[in-house]
């Protein structure tokens, strides 16, 4: 079956990797290959790769330009890696000339998602040069003034991923625009604000003068606007950025009449106001010229929901990786995992976007900002509606929730990933999305009837968000997309998605529209996502499989049995000679020999 | 007749507070929709309460009535079942809490908490009456404004109290408000033990393992029929077949407490597992009881045998105790003292309750000792001081990876027999429920259960039971009305029982043997055993100890315990005959004082056995060891093919004992830990979860299926014992807990290793209906003879018990004419 290297969620990257038979001759290791139509063969070579679970590994590598393929030729140890080359983060040489240790000269690769690859070459001739320069060209191909892969590639799929989400569509299914939200296009040519998008929903009785006014007291623009609302009580979630209060205190009157007027629009007594930053950074931040909304703002409460800033996640997501690759920190397992503060900061994040969920289900509406409003922003906004609204729930919903609040609303996914860019110790990287879709996971946990997509979606979002296979998470905001013609020129990850529905699905999705969820925040009940952060690690592929699935499967086929037997038996006309053999003792081998094929039916209602 | 008279309680309380009395001759009565045990008064009610529901019972608020009486806090809820007056009397309804459960009474006021003492005085009226239970729930009531004060007042003051936080002599006081009414005896006394278990008590019982372990060269001896080789030891123990009562007799010197090498299980591919307590070194060692020590130690094989020294690695019963109770304290925070620990220090301090570590250490060992076994051919000896603490752990911990039996509810019940009560586990003195022995305190057993719930946890679908039926058997051990878990060794269990009736005993006539000196009062009421589980659960809440479609056992049949499929095993037997090994932190090794016999000291030894043991390692060994810590990269073990390939259902269910892959018992550490629910809104409260209904369809189908077969092929009447299962499964999976299984194969479920043959009329399977199957009627009918013993009590006992498949040439000698 599968090696112990590509892991079984190697099938979310959608990579075809025939097994062979072991003693398959050297030149065609790599002939197997399955290349994506407009992938490219660049380089093949004799490796080792050095395995930190099974020691230094003799083979074959070939890199594409998508991707980075691995296969050992050693019969007795099959690994077979299948990286792209989006998920490589940095890449460096190991060992000089003067190396003598064995295995101490050759490369160096570190990933994006969570593990390291060591490989070592021969010193002779030139082969460390080639395979290093074409690496570092092909991963980083931006930086060497050339296109991304999603530009690339040829394939095709029978959905059209970019048009799950259209904005309009979004707002009617809201119920927008009513008559205390209108829809306004005023950010048509991205004149008022170049990171949002161009449709936007402002309070009916705000001017498109009062907008600008507004534009301008907000950071880079960012004024309030709609994310959501709720249907029966008509509280809004409205999402902005730090008003540029600065040290001198300044006021705006418009953006205080605007707030006033988002307050007014259900007739909520106080509007509240979530700063997601911890206090003393919102202080910080007037230097800068920003800050926060101070008393000047009536019938309104602040909120600090003490949520870190972006350096700071991605060094404790830094530090995980220090304990669980390649090695798990056995001997203190949970301080260890403590001192990295993940589960802490998933916990604020999640508490947080439970506070907003929970004071719009009371009837009051909610302002949500940050410094910028495209990361803890987006965090809380989008957390908060999967947590009010069933529709995101859905495999589609959820596609639209991250298109409207992460993509369309100017999450900066080019500068937190760092796509094509070789510039790896940028500090504008940060897992602020990968965060967001552990909320997410952690959430399904807590309801696994709740969501109806299963965790193989989730995997498969945080690995297309590096492969660069996908122009879905290219580029920090509309603008920069309409200018380089993403939905035109690149596939969308929901096409590829959508046209393999099955596999995204959770069998035990339970519709169920108007129920808040609201999940525990609390250390003593969320868990470390293991099968993504640990997946690399062939001890913990065991678990992956989930039993309550594959449960789920063999019910199915035993049910039709059941079902094929009884009407083997209703036709049957001479019951006492047929029955006697096949109803009981041949129950054994005809469950066994039933295929799971049924799988594919597990949607059907019943 | 009752434990506590009537005017004992008036003195106590005042005499308004009596609502009820029972009267004499009713089974038991319905007081304000509460139905009260024989001689149970309801001491106080209060109206307009409403229960806090955990998230397993679907979150959200009850409304109802609260109750105490002398014997629990009950609620019943408003909209609940009218009770069935009919209906056996039981113990506990769904909602309800036995006082003796209660640890500590705290009552939440406007901005306040207060624990509440005996000797306490409410200063406010209570919106919020809190329970901390022992067994680590916390049940928590609240009281609308429309109850009345008064109410409140008094409800909170009769609890306090009444709960007597247990002390010496408060166990009996409670036991008798539970159990000590004349009908409640009657009653008691009237059951009939479950008989889908093997309870050990009997020499046939120990036949019937052997038999279903296909292992052959033992034999069950009597010598310790009155307990007097060893106190503490069964009656029936397996030894040797090839060793003579005689010779067995003085063996018991050389050991701890008499607690010589005994047989516990044989794995399919040969191996047997022994268990037995440390030598007693100052003992001179005659010739002939050398070569008897050599032949019990060694058992059917002649080779080799590991001894598996069970001290050093493993906690001990101090740390045991000082883990849980720090356990405790950490999940339970209280909210009277608010001395929770602050959520960012949550990880770290579960570490430091060393908790974890101890169930790893055990799952290692344990894991070690099936790899042994799987090995084939050799004995393991788990030996400890005095073989009644973590060799219960490890036997029975190995048996349940390897046996899937054991994963059973009524397998694992037999094991819990078999390893734990029969074998000597101190359960009254671990659980010191009576208070009375602080210093021996230790809940090894919930440190098992805890061990069981993680392999559970790793390999659901390898289970029948369900995490509900080890998490019912974890809350039974904090009541104290079981004899299960009173008594520290099956001596002690005989005494007790002889002075109440045969209730749940097999007779065979040896209590009057028993020295009739008592020191327990024949006042004291007969207590029941724990698996006597409708007396505590309700029907529905039982079906879920078990899959809803349950998981087929392995059917290939047993050769004799000769399933030696294993390459490793060949190179065993190349090592000297009588070599023997120890096993002490994950190494072999040979020191010269391991048998003391053969030590250098004792000079008979090797005069008379020339061969030296050997000091070398035998390198098969190490690599079976090897071979499990290779079984951590599962690619790297050529037989496990990943859990998608063909299960080898003798492959040991091995846990991964990484960092990450071992969890926390959440579902019963943390229940009702009540900040965890301040966010909860139920989701699944009135959804069956998918799987649920699934199985539920296919049991359906199942049923008709059989229905129709049966309707329409008389070969197949014989197996009218099924349908029965099915209705039961109906009712269950409304609302059923978690489930996971592989699809059975076939409709036959409990017959652990023999494949029945498809048109056998013996008994039905075992396994088939938890509920009693209709041949129960016979049962009743030779209650009598059952209760009273004559010597017809083998030939009703057969027709109860059932015998797995026998197949008629193998069947255990006496047995084999009964059931012809």
């Amino acid at each position: 079956m599968a090696s112990p290297v590509s892991m079984p969620n190697s099938n979310a990257l959608d990579a075809h990797i025939p097994t062979t038979p072991r003693d398959i001759k050297d030149m065609e290791l790599l002939s197997d290959v399955c290349l994506l139509a407009g992938e490219d063969r660049i380089i093949d070579k004799d490796i080792i790769y050095i395995c930190p679970f099974n020691g230094a590994v003799k083979g074959k590598v070939l890199i594409t330009n998508y991707r980075l393929y691995f296969k050992s030729s050693d019969p007795d140890v099959s690994v077979t890696l299948d990286v792209p080359l989006g998920a490589i983060s940095r890449v460096e040489k190991m060992g000089g000339a003067s190396s003598r240790g064995e295995n101490s000269y050759g490369l160096d690769i570190t990933c994006k998602d969570m593990r390291n690859l060591r490989f070592a070459l021969k010193q002779e001739g030139h082969s460390r040069r080639d395979i290093f320069e074409i690496l570092f060209r092909y991963a980083f191909p931006l930086s060497h003034g050339m296109q991304l892969f999603a530009y690339l590639t040829q394939e095709k799929h029978e959905e059209n991923g970019w048009s799950v989400y259209k904005p309009i569509e979004e707002f009617r299914r809201q119920g927008l625009p009513n008559n205390k939200w209108r829809i306004t296009f005023i950010n048509k040519g991205y004149d008022l604000c170049d990171t949002y998008p161009t449709v936007l929903a402002v309070p009916y009785k705000s001017k498109e003068e009062d907008l600008k006014r507004v534009a301008a007291f907000r950071s880079r623009a960012r004024i309030p606007v709609l994310s959501w609302i709720h249907r029966e009580n008509q509280a809004v979630i409205v999402r902005c950025s730090q008003p540029l209060v600065g040290m001198s205190g300044k006021r705006n009157k418009d953006d205080e009449r605007y707030l006033d007027l988002i307050r007014e629009a259900n007739d909520t007594p106080k509007l509240t106001i979530y700063d997601a930053r911890p206090n003393v950074n919102a202080v910080a931040n007037k230097a800068t010229g920003g800050g926060y909304e101070g008393d000047e703002y009536q019938n309104a409460e602040l909120i600090f929901l003490d949520i870190q800033n972006i350096h700071v996640m991605r060094e404790s997501l830094k530090k995980l990786k220090d304990i669980v690759y390649p090695n798990v920190e056995d001997s203190h397992w949970l301080s260890s995992l403590e001192s990295t503060h993940w589960l802490e900061h998933i916990k604020l994040v999640l508490s947080g976007a439970i506070q907003v969920a929970d004071k719009v289900t009371s009837g009051n509406s909610v302002v949500v900002h940050c410094s910028d409003g495209w990361d803890r922003t987006a965090q809380l906004t989008s957390l908060a509606m999967l947590m009010l609204d069933s529709h995101y729930r859905t495999l589609r919903g959820f596609q639209v929730l991250i298109e409207k609040e992460w993509i369309s609303f100017g999450h900066k996914f080019a500068s937190r990933i760092g796509h094509g860019d070789k510039n790896h110790a940028d500090q504008d990287r940060s897992p602020i999305f990968v965060q967001f879709i552990d909320c997410v996971w952690q959430m399904t946990k807590q309801f696994p009837t709740a969501f109806e997509f299963n965790e193989r979606l989730l995997l498969t979002i945080l690995d297309h968000l590096y492969s660069c296979r996908f122009g879905t998470f290219l580029y920090n905001c509309e603008s920069a997309r309409d200018q380089h013609e993403v939905r035109l020129k690149t596939v969308s990850l929901w096409s590829l998605v959508n046209s393999k529905i099955d596999m995204y699905l959770n069998p035990f999705y339970t519709p169920e529209s108007g129920r808040v969820l609201y999940p525990v925040a609390s250390m003593r009940h969320l868990e470390l996502w293991v099968t993504y952060y640990i997946r690399w690690n062939p001890r913990i592929r065991q678990q992956q499989q989930s039993p309550v699935e594959q449960r789920y499967k063999e019910l199915l086929a035993l049910r039709d049995e059941y079902l094929k037997k009884l009407e083997e038996l209703q036709l049957s006309d001479s019951p006492s000679s047929h029955l006697a053999n096949s109803s009981t003792p041949n129950t054994s081998s005809s469950t066994a020999s039933t295929p799971p094929q049924q799988y594919t039916r597990l949607h059907t209602p019943f | 007749m009752q434990g506590i008279s009537s005017e004992e309680l008036l003195m106590f309380f005042k005499g308004e507070r009596m609502l009820s009395q029972s009267s004499m001759n009713a089974r038991s009565r319905d007081v304000y929709g509460l139905r009260c045990l024989p001689g149970e008064c309801v001491l106080q009610r209060a109206v307009m309460v409403r229960k806090k529901l955990t998230a397993r019972e679907g979150r959200g608020w009850l409304s109802g009535t609260l109750f105490c009486t002398h014997f629990r806090v009950a609620f019943v809820p408003q909209d609940g079942p009218k009770p069935d007056d009919n209906a056996d009397p039981m113990l506990l309804a769904d909602h309800d809490v036995a006082l003796a459960s209660i640890e500590k009474v705290v009552v939440v006021g406007p901005n306040r908490t207060k624990l509440v003492t005996p000797n306490s005085s409410l200063k406010f009226t209570p919106e919020e009456l809190v329970l901390y239970c022992r067994d680590m729930r916390v049940i928590c009531f609240l009281f609308d404004r429309l109850t009345p004060d008064a109410q409140v007042i008094e409800m909170t003051y009769t609890i306090a109290k009444t709960y007597q936080p247990l002390k010496p002599g408060s166990v009996l006081s409670f036991q008798n408000a539970a159990l000590g009414s004349v009908e409640m005896k009657q009653f008691l006394s009237n059951r009939r033990r479950d008989t889908h278990m093997n309870w050990f008590e009997s020499s046939s019982d120990w036949e019937q393992e052997l038999e279903r372990c296909g292992a052959s060269g033992w034999r069950v001896s009597t010598v310790n029929d009155r307990f007097e080789m060893s106190t503490s030891l069964p009656r029936f123990l397996v030894v040797p077949q090839k060793v003579l009562d005689t010779e067995l007799k003085k063996s018991f010197a050389h050991f701890n407490e008499g607690r010589i090498p005994r047989w516990c299980w044989r794995h399919p591919r040969g191996s047997d597992l022994l268990r037995m307590a440390s030598f007693q070194n100052n003992i001179y060692h005659e010739k002939d009881d050398i070569r008897n020590l050599e032949m019990i130690l060694f058992g059917c094989q002649s080779s080799l045998c590991v001894v598996v020294e069970l001290g050093e690695e493993l906690p001990s019963p101090a740390d045991i105790q000082l883990a849980h109770s720090r356990l405790r304290a950490l999940c339970l925070g209280d909210i009277s003292t608010s001395v929770s620990v602050p959520d960012d220090k949550w990880l770290s301090t579960l570490e430091s309750t060393h908790w974890i570590d101890y169930t790893r250490s055990c799952l290692r060992k344990a894991s070690e000792v099936a790899c042994l076994l799987r090995g084939g051919h050799l004995t393991v000896a788990l030996q400890e001081v005095e073989d009644r603490d973590m060799s219960c752990m490890v036997s029975s911990l190995v048996q349940v990876m390897c046996d899937p039996y054991f994963r059973t509810q009524h397998g694992f019940q037999s094991l819990v027999q078999k390893e734990w009560v029969i074998a000597g586990h101190r359960f009254y003195s671990r659980i010191n429920c009576h208070r009375d022995n602080d210093k021996e305190e230790a809940p090894v057993f919930l440190l098992f259960l805890d061990c069981v719930w993680q392999l559970w946890s790793q390999y659901p679908s390898r289970f029948q039971m369900t995490d509900d039926f080890l998490l019912a058997l974890h809350d039974s051990i904090h009541l104290p009305l079981f004899s299960t878990f009173l008594a520290n060794c099956q001596r002690e269990r005989c005494k007790r029982s002889q002075n109440h009736g045969q209730c749940y005993t097999p007779v065979n006539g040896w209590i009057d043997m028993l020295h009739p000196d008592s020191s327990s009062d024949a006042s004291d009421p007969p207590l029941p055993p724990v698996w006597d589980w409708a007396l505590q659960y309700s029907k529905q809440r039982q079906d879920r100890f078990t899959q809803p479609v349950p998981p087929t056992p392995p059917l290939q049949p047993l050769l004799n315990g000769n399933l030696n499929t294993n390459p490793d095993a060949i190179r065993l037997t190349d090592t000297i005959p009588g070599s023997v090994f120890l096993l002490s932190r994950g190494t072999f090794s040979c020191p010269s004082n391991l048998l003391p016999w053969r030590s250098s000291s004792s000079g008979i030894y090797k005069k008379t056995h020339r061969r030296a043991p050997s000091s070398e390692n035998v390198p098969g060994l190490d690599r079976l060891l090897k071979l499990w810590a290779l079984t951590e990269f599962p690619q790297s073990l050529p037989s496990s093919c990943g859990p998608q390939g063909p299960l080898d259902p003798y492959e040991p269910l091995l846990p991964l004992l990484m960092g990450p892959c071992m969890g926390l018992w959440r579902e019963c550490y943390l229940r009702g830990a009540l900040h965890a629910q301040a966010f909860s809104h139920p989701i699944s409260a009135n959804h069956p979860h998918p799987v649920e209904r699934l199985a539920q369809e296919v049991q359906q189908l199942k049923d008709k299926l059989s229905q129709m077969s049966t309707s329409t092929d008389p070969n197949l009447s014989t197996k009218k014992s099924e349908p029965r299962r099915i209705d039961t499964n109906l009712n269950q999976n409304t609302n059923n807990g978690t489930f996971l299984f592989p699809a059975p194969r076939t409709q036959g479920m409990g017959v652990p290793r023999a494949a029945p043959p498809p048109t056998s009329r013996g008994p039905p399977p075992a396994t088939a209906p938890p509920s009693r199957p209709r041949h129960k009627d016979s049962g009743g009918s030779s209650k009598h003879t059952f209760l009273f013993g004559h010597s017809s009590v083998a030939d009703s006992r057969s027709e109860q018990r059932y015998y797995p498949t026998p197949s008629n040439s193998k069947l255990p000698k006496g047995t084999s004419s009964l059931t012809s």
